[in-house]
């Protein structure tokens, strides 16, 4: 069929696929500061399979799969997989494109719209689903509605399960309304996790207008995030530089939107599809493969080169193994070649990777112990995941806990509910700016903290307890809570999540250094995000200079600060400051070179660009911000005309009703434009213009 | 000594044994002319000095498409049937070169080694033996193809008028051909019982195109088995391997029903394609059961079973014991199960039974 297949494509349209590896998010901490989320083992074999092997079913023709974290580890795996392009057994291309500098779905989407690879329809998939699927049903499902509907650019494949699904995780979970003979997708709105259990939904009526049959209301799907996007799609993204999640963002902001006007429908099916995004996922996933929910994509499958053998009950043995005679292996066991298992030990529910040596007496429930890892007699673990070249001495306890890499544990130890990694993050302290003091702080008190902690894993142990930085908040709290008022059975850690994404919102400064986290052992990353930093005032006040010298109209100039901004993710304070100091540099070019009197300088170039900082206003406090930003700046200019140059700047500004009157008393008024003698100074000529507001206002006033 | 296979014979071999992986090839026949246009593909593509190094290559393949699905008994028995056709023209070419040799009786007591050398085919010689070889392939895919001829002409004799016939879990388009066949000539009613989750549209279809061809068909549970098994005649079962114990493999449901017809003293025939025999023992049970989708036996959607349920097991087969099977219908006659070894030993040649 395969060669007869390709005949065909040639002539027809080549199907693609996108698999977004990363996942922007922190909830595999500490595994992932090693590995990247899609390369974990799921059953003993990398996530990315399952993925790639789905594909392969769907009958996709090019694969791109877009790497940012560890991106060098994905690209060397591809490499030597048996997807390599050039091999003749592979049923499509594989390439990898490297997308370092995203740091959302959003981006990647962005960045591969400005590459220019897709050419049609296409597969948006990310780098950790199990799925089996029929494809070719949904795939109809989407050109049918695609032939009836014109502005019909996404179709989600989504399964039905139930609201408390164990699959279904607890972060991504949302509610779909649909309209029911269709299945067009009108609202979406995702559930937060942390939050106080949400019981109704915010609609707007407007939304509502075109439906004349019943719409469904559906809190019971299982979202694992497999798209037939149109080429349109990663446009969109482009036009709306601010989407960074696909859901959230892009579903939400697309249907609500009465500018874009495209419809998204669902696919609903009752095979199997999930996407390995938390802890309790990864539990429920790995027993789903297990049991057989998943057929095909099960261990004896062997897709991926093993050698598993089925027995009765689920247990899947690949060759080469030792078991003790009175070892019990129960229920839904997976064990790796050449591992061992000596007398008495009981094993249940659990994966056992490759190279793994399990003493006697041990006791191993519901935990998925990866390759080369070395338990001693005695001791019993559940409900944890231990990674590669763990060592666990004799008479431990571990329970519900992660440890990471290379992590070893004395004997007699009891470990309950931890995060352990083999040793401290250290290059987060690389991130404390010097030169930012207000950034080093939020370092220490939110940031990642590693408590030593000897005691832990014992004298010849090696492990630090990993802390995110959601832990070190209330939020673990409300978290815990939340999930067990909502009945949700957890059989696995209830570790918190926290993603990016949802810090994006609070704070774009912290996001940004969250995020590298997750890319800690790239070092040049590290370095250029660091130079990034420093860069966006440069930059910006390049970018400026260059619109004022070359006469761009006032959209363009906007647009660039804004792309700017978004990319190297600072705040409006940066854009101001940035844009008054180019605007004054401009100023003073016209100055020193005796082209014009201070005065006329100022008054021409704010005249013309003052506009700039329309759109970088928002609130009041932003106004007082701006105010403040001018007076430092002028204050350190040559005393010969800074007061000339603040007083006609706010004069101007006034005018341009950027600044309102209050404001601007608010500021004169305050203590820290008095602080120093060179702000003192600075005022000097504004003064008369207050004065002259006051006078202005009294006499409106009594009007 | 195992060669590796060549570049050239893998990359024939790897899209089938993906196929098998993924297991999107489907039904018996089906599989039967994949593999053998394959072997036809890999004699063509393959280079060999001496027929010897064919067979170790035709092995190599077996032995790769058997891990790949080890459960599909099939492709063993296609390409043991083939590695059969290459020895016995060696023989055949033996026999002509050391034809004096052979009556002597020192030949009967001397241990007779393959002295390569008197292989060492001359070009013109291999290219001979390539093509007689591909032939004989090609009278195997006819076989395939024409199986039901053979078990069709059988049927009249088989069936009798106004006779209640049961058909458990039916899938097979072999069964189905029979019964057609039989209705030409004869009047008679059919039991169909469906076994709930795997292969129920499958019966539902079958019953569509009996009725279709005015055969009386009636639709039940295999649950309820026991209460019509003493109205039933004959129990007619299709078959997806047959092995050389008489024992066969068939659809998940089957074997109940073999049961409670042996409890009735109801004569059990078995339906298979020659292409079915297969020179292996049933030695374990995990060996040849295919365990498929829990999901279809609980749904997925229903947590609080999912999550409390200990184990969901869907076994796709079931194995039925020889003493269950009356009779063997194969499109070369009808044989008692305790003969099929002889048959087995006619097709196959027990040098291939491992192919390791």
């Amino acid at each position: 069929m395969a060669p007869k297949k390709k005949k065909e494509i040639d002539q027809d349209e080549r199907f693609q696929a996108i698999v977004l590896t990363d996942s922007f998010m922190t909830r595999f901490m500490p595994l992932t500061s090693k590995t990247p989320r899609c390369l974990l083992p799921l059953a003993n074999v990398p996530l990315i399979e399952y993925t790639l092997e789905f594909l392969a079913k769907a009958g996709v023709n090019e694969v791109y799969i877009m790497c940012s974290s560890h991106a060098d580890q994905i690209q060397q795996y591809i490499k030597n997989s048996k997807w390599q392009s050039d091999d003749v057994d592979s049923p499509f291309t594989v390439t990898t494109i490297l997308s370092l500098e995203s740091k959302s779905v959003g981006d990647t989407m962005r960045d591969l719209d400005n590459r220019g690879l897709i050419t049609g329809d296409f597969l948006l998939i990310s780098g950790d689903i199990v799925s089996n699927i029929n494809f070719e049903k949904a795939l109809e499902f989407h050109k049918f509605n695609k032939a009836n509907d014109k502005e019909h650019i996404l179709t989600m494949c989504l399964t039905n399960a139930s609201p408390y699904h164990r699959t279904r995780t607890q972060i991504d979970s949302a509610v779909f309304l649909l309209d029911k003979p269709t299945n067009k997708c009108i609202y979406y709105q995702s559930i937060p996790s942390s939050n106080l259990p949400q019981t109704s939904i915010n609609l707007d009526l407007e939304l509502l207008e075109d439906i004349d049959d019943e719409i469904l209301v559906r809190n019971d799907l299982i979202d694992c995030h497999i798209d037939i996007c149109s080429p349109l799609v990663p446009q969109i993204f482009q036009d709306n530089f601010d989407y960074q999640l696909l859901r959230s963002d892009f579903v939400k902001g697309v249907l609500t939107s009465d500018l874009v006007k495209k419809t998204i429908y669902a696919y609903i099916t009752n095979e199997y599809a999930s996407r390995v995004s938390s802890f309790q996922n990864y539990d429920a996933i790995s027993q789903d493969i297990l049991s057989r929910w998943s057929y095909p994509m099960v261990p004896d499958s062997n897709f991926n080169l093993t050698s598993y053998s089925y027995e009765t009950n689920h247990i899947y043995k690949e060759d080469k193994i030792l078991l003790a005679q009175s070892c019990k292996i129960g229920d839904c066991v997976c064990i790796g070649s050449n591992s061992k298992i000596d007398e008495g030990s009981s094993i249940i529910k659990s994966t056992i990777g490759r190279n793994v040596v399990i003493g006697k007496n041990v006791k191993i429930s519901n935990s998925y112990i990866w390759d080369n890892v070395k338990i001693d007699d005695d001791s019993v673990i559940e409900n944890s995941i231990i990674a590669n070249n763990c060592q666990i001495s004799t008479n431990t306890r571990i329970y519900k806990c992660v440890l990471g890499y290379d992590v070893k544990v004395a004997s007699d130890k009891t470990l309950n509910f931890v995060r352990i990694i083999d040793k401290p993050i250290e290059r987060v302290n690389d991130f404390e700016f010097s030169d930012d003091e207000e950034d080093s702080q939020t370092q220490q008190s939110q940031g990642f903290s590693i408590k030593e902690s000897e005691d832990l894993v014992g004298k010849n142990g090696v492990g630090h307890v990993y802390i995110s930085e959601v832990e070190s908040d209330s939020e673990i709290d409300e978290d815990e809570k939340s999930l067990h008022k909502i009945g949700h059975n957890f059989r696995m850690l209830n570790l918190s999540d926290d993603s990016i994404e949802s810090v994006t919102k609070k704070r774009r400064k912290k996001t940004r250094r969250f995020s590298t986290n997750s890319v800690v052992s790239t070092d040049f990353e590290v370095l250029s995000d660091e130079d990034e930093e420093e860069d966006f005032n440069k930059e910006a006040i390049d970018t400026i200079t260059r619109s004022i010298e070359n006469n761009h109209d006032l959209d363009t100039a906007l647009l660039e600060l804004n792309t700017l901004r978004m990319s190297m993710n600072v705040t409006y304070h940066e854009v101001r400051l940035a844009t008054v100091e180019s605007l004054i540099k401009r100023v003073l070019h016209f100055i020193t070179t005796k082209t014009l009197e201070p005065k006329d300088a100022l008054i021409k170039v704010f005249n013309s660009w003052g506009m700039l900082f329309k759109r970088q206003i928002f609130e009041l406090n932003d106004q007082i911000d701006l105010l403040f930003t001018l007076q430092n700046v002028t204050s350190n200019l040559d005393k010969a005309y800074n007061q000339i140059l603040l007083f006609w700047s706010i004069q101007i500004l006034y005018q341009l009703d950027i600044i309102e009157e209050e404001m601007i008393f608010k500021w004169w008024d305050s203590e820290e434009s008095v602080e120093t003698d060179k702000l003192i100074n600075v005022r000097g000529l504004t003064e008369k213009f207050i004065v002259w507001l006051k006078e202005a206002e009294e006499e409106s006033d009594e009007d | 000594m195992v060669k590796e296979l060549t570049i050239e014979i893998l990359a024939l071999v790897d899209p089938v044994v993906d196929k098998l992986k993924r297991h999107q090839l489907s039904g018996d026949k089906t599989i039967a002319l994949e593999i053998s246009q394959l072997l036809m593909r890999v004699i063509s593509a393959a280079r060999w000095n001496s027929p010897f190094e064919l067979i170790q290559i035709i092995r190599q393949v077996g032995k790769t498409l058997n891990t790949a699905q080890p459960k599909e008994i099939i492709t063993g028995n296609i390409v043991r049937r083939v590695l059969a056709i290459i020895r016995d023209e060696v023989e055949e070419e033996d026999q002509d070169k050391d034809q004096t040799m052979m009556n002597s009786i020192f030949s009967l007591l001397s241990t007779q080694k393959p002295d390569k050398k008197i292989y060492q085919q001359s070009k013109k010689q291999s290219s001979d033996f390539r093509s007689i070889i591909i032939q004989g392939i090609r009278d195997l895919v006819d076989e395939i193809t024409n199986v039901n001829e053979g078990l069709e002409n059988m049927a009249v004799d088989l069936i009798h008028d106004n006779e209640i016939l049961l058909t458990p879990t039916p899938n097979s388009d072999t069964v189905l051909k029979f019964l057609l066949k039989a209705r030409s000539k004869r009047k008679f009613t059919v039991l169909v019982t469906e076994n709930y989750p795997n292969g129920i549209e499958q019966a539902h279809k079958f019953v569509k195109t009996l009725a279709d061809h005015k055969i009386e068909t009636v639709l039940i549970p295999d649950t309820t088995v026991f209460a019509v098994m003493s109205r039933v005649g004959k129990v007619i079962i299709g078959s997806n391997a047959v092995f050389a114990n008489g024992g066969c493999l068939s659809n998940s449901g089957v074997s109940s029903v073999v049961e409670c017809a042996k409890e009735n003293k109801t004569p059990v025939f078995a339906v298979a394609g020659l292409f079915k025999l297969s020179p292996l023992y049933p030695f374990n049970r995990d060996d040849l059961i295919e365990v498929g989708d829990s999901g279809k036996i609980l749904n997925y959607s229903d947590f609080k079973l999912v999550d409390n349920v200990d184990l969901v097991s869907n076994p796709l087969n079931d194995y039925i014991p020889p003493e269950h099977i009356d009779i063997y219908i194969t499109n070369i006659g009808g044989f008692a199960p305790s003969f099929i070894y002889r048959i087995v030993l006619d097709n196959y040649k027990p040098e291939d039974t491992h192919l390791d």
